[in-house]
Parts: structure tokens; C-alpha cells; sequence
């Protein structure tokens, strides 16, 4: 034996042998089996064990291939079932892959045209509210232009409130400008300024016709704002102002004549020219009448302009003011003219050229740079000559004669008249405006003829009374000008020619005085050292020195009487005052000198107090007081 | 009435003399107008003017006695010697006469004025060289003789007026420097300080009254 055949049966035994069958249920269900089949162990049962298992296993795939036949054949019939279904399904499938796909398509355009549906709404929207804010309506239009067959010559207010749209549109293209419109915006711009042009065109036709025929001016809130809308074309606006004024203008003059010829209504006022023969009151009538004129017209315009912007106007007004008044130029030339070439006395023309003065400045207060304002210039200045040309005659005539001073020498009756005369205008002319001129001219127009007059009335008379004619006349016309402010050159003359003249009667005087009280040849030895002792020079001798002290005592005890009896014709107290002070001067410098002559013990005079008793200072105090 | 025309500190009183028609009025215009007029009138008594001038930088004020030449005036145009500072004597350059009447015009003016007084001799109307009729030596001769200070001059032109009138003021300004002028003497021809109005010889009493229309018209 090999051991090793040996050892696997060994095994063999070992593993069924210690196999559990207990413990084996695949073995205990084959034994339960087989129980059913098997039921006596015999041999022949155990040879046919075997074929009838085998048998046993056969009938049983027999079945079950039957079995699975018919399973087979149901199978392949759901199989092709199956097949069909899936066959219909993928046809289905493809129709419904294309509805699908053709719905999407369809889809996708609704949704777009329901999207652009909406967008158009938008821009509906959009350019409806755009056209009403950038164009005109038709009835817009209308209103602004006319009606185009009726040839529309009237205007309502609407025309204003679509002015103002048009400007509104236009300005509003601005804006569109700079949002990119561009082209949009100037084409909407050109054709709102067609607009604007035309209706301007139309409003200027208009006032231009209600300017023309404006008798008394009541203006409609109708042409005040046409106005007003027209100021922005300075042209237009120019002229229907102009037409405005021309009418204006003929008004003006024509009722400045009738008021002169005419007088108001039923003759109330009575015509101006009915007191013609009075100038002062004439001219004051005639300037009256334009002073309260000439702003009533003023005023109007105002109001013709009142909606307009007035900083732009001030200048324009001025000149349509201006042109308004031109009118009545001529006619005032006229009458003005008229005036000052009848009037002769200086002091009614001086009246009337402050009147002229007056007017001219308050009338060029109201308008300015004017004709009127130079007619009324020119008559000022020619007022003003002919005022100075009738004074200097009226001058003139006065001095044409010389007269003789009459025997008081005070002034003649003409030169006494002329300072009246210098008087009376230098008061009016102190009252006036621009005095200082008009008070230096008058006084040169009166005072120089006049000095000469004298001077050549006192060249006739002897020398005291001439110094005491001069005198009296300088000082009445002194008196005259001192009243008065701006005549100090004037004043300074007679003061010169005054002290001139004192100077002269004050020699005379102390000469006259002197040789009254025979100190001449006293003075003329006491100038002289040459002699010795004064009291032996004769002359110089107690007694007749005492004769002398006889005739100062008359002299202290009745002063005036010394003085030349001119001097007592002076007018003038302070003058006469001067002249015996200084006189007397004199004549104490000769008493000092011969006091102390006396009282000097070398000219040898027994008791000099005897001869002498007043001393200088109480002669002075004597003959001062 | 302004303080301004008081800025002067002298006063000092000219008189023009000479024959008529020298040309004493147009040398005073043309001294204080600088103008010259080509017809002046004849000058009846006396005309006057002033012009504050400057000498050694003190104001003065020149009031000037223009006298009439004409010999009917004479006894008038006296009276303006008296208190003259400065005389200017005039003739005419081309009129012997007026030069042959100086000697006259001289002794008046001697006479009548002091001793302090400035006498100044123009030959006037040089400007008129060929109608010369007076030469210069001989009229400078007679002015040496006499003291007196000389220019030829033109009212016309101009010429030499100004130095005239102003050389003259200077001499006075120069004797009163000296000490030669007594300006306390009524004589002088010249004042220290101008004088109030009114001080000396129009009266006072008038003072009070100027104005007073004029205060209340305003
Ligand atoms: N060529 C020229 N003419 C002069 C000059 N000065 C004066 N005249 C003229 O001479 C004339 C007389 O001049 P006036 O100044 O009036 O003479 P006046 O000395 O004042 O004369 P009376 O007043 O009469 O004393 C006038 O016609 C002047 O035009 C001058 O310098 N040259
Ligand atoms: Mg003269």
C-alpha cells in the first residue's frame, strides 16, 4: 500500500465521518426529499434510486421547460409589444421634439412683439407728451399767426400766453441740444423762431397802427404787453415808438397852440396869448403850461413801456420824450423871441431870464437832450445877453448927459438913481439860482460906467469938493454893495479909491487948520535948529504963542467949527470922523513939538507952564474925544 | 467871505502915469489879465486892478491906480499919488511928445508922492521898432539922471511887464527891509497884513448890514 492512497481515504472517512448532518440543511432537505420517493431500502430500490432520481429530474426540466416556454412565449410576445411601443413612443417623441421645437419659436415672437407692443405704447406716449411740449397746436398757430384766409388783423391776449410757449419751446431745445438731439432740437429751434418772428411781425403791425392813431393816450393791457414782447427787437420796438411820438408830437403842438390862441373849452382858461402885453406873465403862462405838459406826456410813455424791462430804456425814453416835445419848439422859439426883443427894461428881462432859468431846469428835469432843452438853452442865453445889453444901456442913457453934482455934493440924481437901480437888481439876482455870475456881472455892468461918471463929474469941481463928490458917491454905492455877498473886488476898489480920497481932504484939512491958526511959520521955525533959542526968534514970543493957545482953546471948545465946510457934506460920519482925527494929529505933533520947545530951559522962556499950561497928552484927550 | 484872500502879507499901492495914450491901461491889463487890448477908451479918472505876486517868497498884493493921461483928469488922478508905493512912469516909444512930457510927470510925482516911492520908467510900445521915435540910450540916460529904475516894453507883446512890476515891488520890498519905508506912515503906499474891511474910511457902521439880506434870503 502507499501510505499516501492510504491517508486520503483516511481522510476521507475522517470528513464523513465527522460530518454533522444535524447540522447541514441543504442535506437535511435533499434527505427530507428524497423520504418521499424512497420508501423501502431494498436493493433493487437502491439500483433504481439512482434512474428514478434521475427520472425524477428529467420530468421535472420537462416542466419547467414547458413552464418557461409558455413564460418564453408571452415574453417575446410583450417583447414585441415592446418593440412596437417603443417603435410608436420614438415617433411620438420626434413629433413631439418638432411641436416643442415650433412652439419655442412661436413663443419667443409673441413675447418679442408683446415686449415691442409695450415699447410702442412707451413712444407713443413719449411723442405725444414731446409734440405737446414742442410744437403748436393748429389752434396754437392760429391764434399766433391769423387765420390765413381772413388776413387776421386783430390780436387777443392768447396771442401772449403762445408767445411765451414758443419762447419756452425754444429755450427748452436747449436742453434737447445738449441731450444729443441735436438735429431735432435746431430744427424745432428755426421753426419756433419762424413763430416768434411772425407773431412779433404781426404784434409790431398792430401797434404800430394803435400807436398811430393814440389822440388820448388810455393804453390796453393789449399794446402794453405787445410792448413788452417787443422790446426784444429793438428796431421794431423803435418804431412804433416812433410812430408812437410823431402822433404824439403833433398833439403836443397842437395844443400848446390852442391854448395860446384858443384857450380851453368855452374859453376856460382864457387864451394864453390875451396877456401877451405882460412878459413876465406871458413867459410864465407859456413855461407853466410846458412844465405841467411835458410830464403828463412823460407819464404816458411810462406807461406805453410799463411791462417793458426799463434799465434798457432809460435812454431811448429820454429821446422819444425828446421827440415829442420837438413840436412845440418852434412855436416857443417863436414867442420867447418875441418877448425879449420887446421888453426895455433890464429889470423885467432879468425877471424873465430867471423864469427861462426856472423852467429850463425843472422841464430839464422831466426831458433831456433835446431840442426843447436847447431852444430852451439858447433862449436862456440869449435872455441872459439881451438882459445885460438892456442894462448897460439903460446905464448908458442914465450917464449920457454929465451932470453937475448939486451944491451939497451928493451923488446926481442919475448916479443916485443907478445904485437904486444896482440896488433893486442885485436883490432880485441874490434871490436866483446861479447868483454869484449874475450879481458880478450886474455890478460890472453898472459899477464901472458909473465910477467913470463920477470921476468925470468930479474932474469939473475944485479939489476938496471933488475929493468930497468922490467920497459921498463911493460911499452910497459902497452902502449898496455891502449889502450883498461876491462884490468884495468891487468893494475892495472903492475902498482904495475912498481912502485916496480921505487921504486928500485930510491933507486939505490939516493944511486948512494949520494955516487958520497961523502955525505955519511956528512949524517952519521949529523944523529949523539953525537959530538958538526959539524964544528970541520972532514969532515964537509968549504973546503970540498965547495968541495961538487963544485959538486952540476956540478950536477945543468947538471942534467942528474948524473943519472946511465940505467936510460937513460928507455923507458919511465915519469918513467925516477920520479926516478932523487925523487932523488934529497933525496939529498935536506940532503942539508936542512946540511944548517941548517951550519947556526945553536951552530956548530960554521964563516959566514955560504959564505960556504952555496943557500938556500933549491933555490936549489929545481934549481934541480926541 | 473865504480867509483865501487874505493870503498876502503886504499890500503895496502902484499908480501908472503918462500921457494918454501910452499905453498905461493896456500895460495894467496885460499885467493882470495877460491879455492885450487892441482898443482900449480912453481911461476916465482912474481905473484899477490888483494881482497878488511873490516876492522873496512873501504874497503881495499890487493895487494898481491906472490913471487917465488926458490932462482934464489931472486934478482927479492926484488924489492916487499920495499913498503910492511904486509909480510907473510911462511914454511911448514912438511919440517923442509923451517922452518930452516926463520931466513934468516927474516933478507931479516928486511931488505929490514920498520920498520912498518907486519910480519906474517904461518906454511902452517897443514892439514898434521901425516907428521908433525915442532911443533907448537917451531915455536910459534920463532915467541915471533922475534915479529912476527902466525898461523898454510891450503892452502888446508882453515884454518886460511883468519884470516892470515886479522889479518895481521888489525895490519897495527891499526898502522895507531896509528900513527906509515907514509902514506905519498913511503915506507909505504899503500895508502890513491887509486891513479888515472897513477898517479905515468906510464906515464901520456899515458892517453890521452886510450880509444880513443875504443871511435871511438863503
Ligand atoms: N503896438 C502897440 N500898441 C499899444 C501898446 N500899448 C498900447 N497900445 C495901443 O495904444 C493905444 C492906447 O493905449 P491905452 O492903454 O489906452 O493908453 P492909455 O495910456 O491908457 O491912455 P489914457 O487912458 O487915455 O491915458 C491903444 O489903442 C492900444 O492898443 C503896445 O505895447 N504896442
Ligand atoms: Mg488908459
Amino acid at each position: 500500500m502507499m501510505p499516501e492512497k492510504e491517508n486520503i481515504l483516511s481522510k476521507r472517512l475522517n470528513k464523513v465521518l465527522e460530518t454533522r448532518f444535524e447540522n447541514d440543511q441543504d442535506t437535511l432537505d435533499a434527505l427530507k426529499e428524497l423520504s418521499t420517493f424512497y420508501g423501502e431500502n431494498t436493493i433493487q430500490a437502491r439500483r433504481n434510486l439512482r434512474s428514478q432520481i434521475e427520472k425524477r429530474s428529467l420530468e421535472i426540466n420537462q416542466n419547467f421547460l414547458a413552464s418557461f416556454r409558455e413564460v418564453k412565449d408571452v415574453f417575446d410576445n410583450v417583447y414585441q409589444d415592446v418593440v412596437e411601443m417603443s417603435q410608436s413612443i420614438e415617433e411620438m417623441t420626434t413629433k413631439l421634439k418638432n411641436a416643442k421645437a415650433q412652439t419655442k419659436q412661436l413663443l419667443e415672437r409673441t413675447r418679442q412683439l408683446q415686449e415691442e407692443s409695450v415699447k410702442n405704447d412707451m413712444k407713443q406716449t413719449v411723442s405725444k407728451a414731446f409734440l405737446e411740449k414742442f410744437q403748436l397746436t393748429p389752434e396754437e398757430v392760429v391764434i399766433l399767426h391769423g387765420s390765413k384766409h381772413k388776413r387776421d388783423v386783430t390780436i387777443s391776449e392768447e396771442i401772449f400766453v403762445v408767445l411765451e410757449k414758443v419762447q419756452k419751446i425754444h429755450a427748452d431745445c436747449k436742453i434737447l441740444l445738449q441731450a444729443e438731439h441735436q438735429k431735432l432740437a435746431l430744427d424745432i429751434m428755426d421753426q419756433m423762431t419762424l413763430h416768434q418772428e411772425g407773431a412779433l411781425e404781426r404784434l409790431y403791425r398792430w401797434s404800430q397802427n394803435y400807436c398811430r392813431n393814440v389822440d388820448n393816450p388810455e393804453f390796453t393791457e393789449l399794446v402794453t404787453r405787445a410792448m413788452g414782447c417787443l422790446q426784444t427787437r429793438p428796431v421794431l420796438f423803435k418804431n412804433v415808438l416812433n410812430e408812437y411820438c410823431s402822433s404824439r408830437r403833433g398833439v403836443l403842438a397842437g395844443e400848446f397852440i390852442d391854448a395860446l390862441t384858443r384857450g380851453g373849452p368855452s374859453g376856460n382858461p382864457a387864451p394864453i396869448e390875451m396877456r401877451a402885453h405882460d412878459p413876465q406873465i406871458y413867459i410864465t403862462d407859456i413855461l407853466v403850461w410846458l412844465n405841467k405838459a411835458i410830464p403828463i406826456e412823460k407819464r404816458n410813455l411810462d406807461l406805453l413801456v410799463k411791462t417793458c424791462n426799463k434799465e434798457e430804456l432809460k435812454e431811448i425814453l429820454d429821446e422819444a420824450l425828446a421827440n415829442i416835445c420837438e413840436g412845440i419848439c418852434q412855436p416857443l422859439q417863436i414867442r420867447i423871441d418875441k418877448i425879449l426883443n420887446i421888453s426895455i427894461d433890464a429889470s423885467i428881462l432879468y425877471a424873465v431870464t430867471n423864469l427861462i432859468r426856472y423852467y429850463k431846469k425843472s422841464i430839464g428835469k422831466i426831458t433831456q437832450g433835446g431840442l426843447l432843452n436847447t431852444v430852451l438853452e439858447e433862449m436862456q442865453t440869449k435872455s441872459e445877453q439881451i438882459f445885460l445889453l438892456a442894462l448897460q444901456n439903460q446905464v448908458n442913457n442914465a450917464l449920457v448927459r454929465v451932470e453937475a453934482p448939486p451944491r451939497d455934493l451928493s451923488p446926481t440924481s442919475s448916479i443916485h438913481h443907478l445904485i437904486s437901480l444896482l440896488r433893486d437888481m442885485l436883490s432880485t439876482a441874490s434871490m436866483s439860482e446861479g447868483r454869484e455870475i449874475d450879481m458880478i456881472k450886474i455890478a460890472q455892468c453898472v459899477v464901472d460906467p458909473l465910477l467913470r461918471a463920477v470921476n468925470e463929474q468930479a474932474s469939473r469941481l475944485p479939489p476938496t469938493d471933488m475929493a468930497v463928490y468922490t467920497l459921498n458917491c463911493m460911499y452910497s454905492l459902497y452902502t449898496c454893495l455891502s449889502l450883498y455877498e461876491f462884490m468884495d473886488e468891487k468893494i475892495e476898489r472903492l475902498q482904495a479909491q475912498s481912502d485916496a480920497q480921505v487921504d486928500t481932504l485930510t491933507s486939505e484939512q490939516a493944511s486948512n487948520l494949520v494955516a487958520n491958526m497961523n502955525l505955519g511959520p511956528i512949524y517952519t521955525i521949529l523944523q529949523d535948529h539953525s537959530h538958538g533959542p526959539l524964544s528970541s526968534i520972532p514969532g515964537m514970543e509968549p504973546s503970540n504963542l498965547r495968541n495961538f493957545l487963544g485959538k486952540l482953546d476956540s478950536v477945543i471948545s468947538a471942534p467942528d467949527t474948524v473943519l472946511l465946510p465940505q467936510i460937513n457934506l460928507l455923507a458919511s460920519s465915519t469918513h467925516k470922523k477920520v479926516i478932523q482925527k487925523r487932523a488934529f494929529e497933525v496939529l498935536l505933533a506940532i503942539y508936542k513939538q512946540l511944548y517941548e520947545g517951550v519947556h526945553n530951559p536951552v530956548n530960554m522962556y521964563e516959566n514955560p507952564n504959564s505960556i504952555l499950561n496943557r500938556t500933549p497928552e491933555d490936549l489929545s484927550k481934549m481934541l480926541m474925544s | 467871505m473865504s480867509t483865501g484872500q487874505y493870503n498876502y502879507s503886504y499890500i503895496f499901492k502902484y499908480i501908472i502915469i503918462g500921457d494918454m495914450g501910452v499905453g498905461k491901461s493896456c500895460l495894467l491889463h496885460q499885467f493882470t489879465e495877460k491879455k492885450f487890448m487892441a482898443d482900449c477908451p480912453h481911461t476916465i479918472g482912474v481905473e484899477f486892478g490888483t494881482r497878488i505876486i511873490e516876492v522873496a517868497g512873501q504874497k503881495i498884493k499890487l493895487q494898481i491906480w491906472d490913471t487917465a493921461g488926458q490932462e482934464r483928469f489931472r486934478a482927479v488922478t492926484r488924489s492916487y499919488y499920495r499913498g503910492a508905493a511904486g509909480a510907473l512912469m510911462v511914454y511911448d516909444i514912438t511919440r517923442r511928445s509923451t517922452y518930452n512930457h516926463l520931466s513934468s510927470w516927474l516933478t507931479d510925482t516928486r511931488t505929490l508922492t514920498n520920498p520912498s516911492t518907486v519910480i519906474f520908467l517904461i518906454g511902452n510900445k517897443c514892439d514898434l521898432e521901425a516907428q521908433r521915435d525915442v532911443t533907448y540910450e537917451e531915455a536910459k540916460q534920463f532915467a541915471d539922471e533922475n534915479g529912476l529904475m527902466f525898461v523898454e516894453a510891450s503892452a502888446k507883446t508882453g515884454q518886460n511887464v511883468e519884470e516892470a512890476f515886479l522889479e518895481t515891488a521888489r525895490k519897495i520890498y527891499q526898502s522895507i527891509q531896509d528900513g527906509r519905508l515907514d509902514l506905519n506912515a498913511a503915506e507909505s503906499g504899503v500895508q502890513h497884513k491887509p486891513s479888515q474891511p472897513g477898517r479905515n474910511t468906510l464906515n464901520n457902521d456899515q458892517q453890521q448890514n452886510r450880509y444880513n439880506k443875504d443871511n435871511c434870503a438863503c
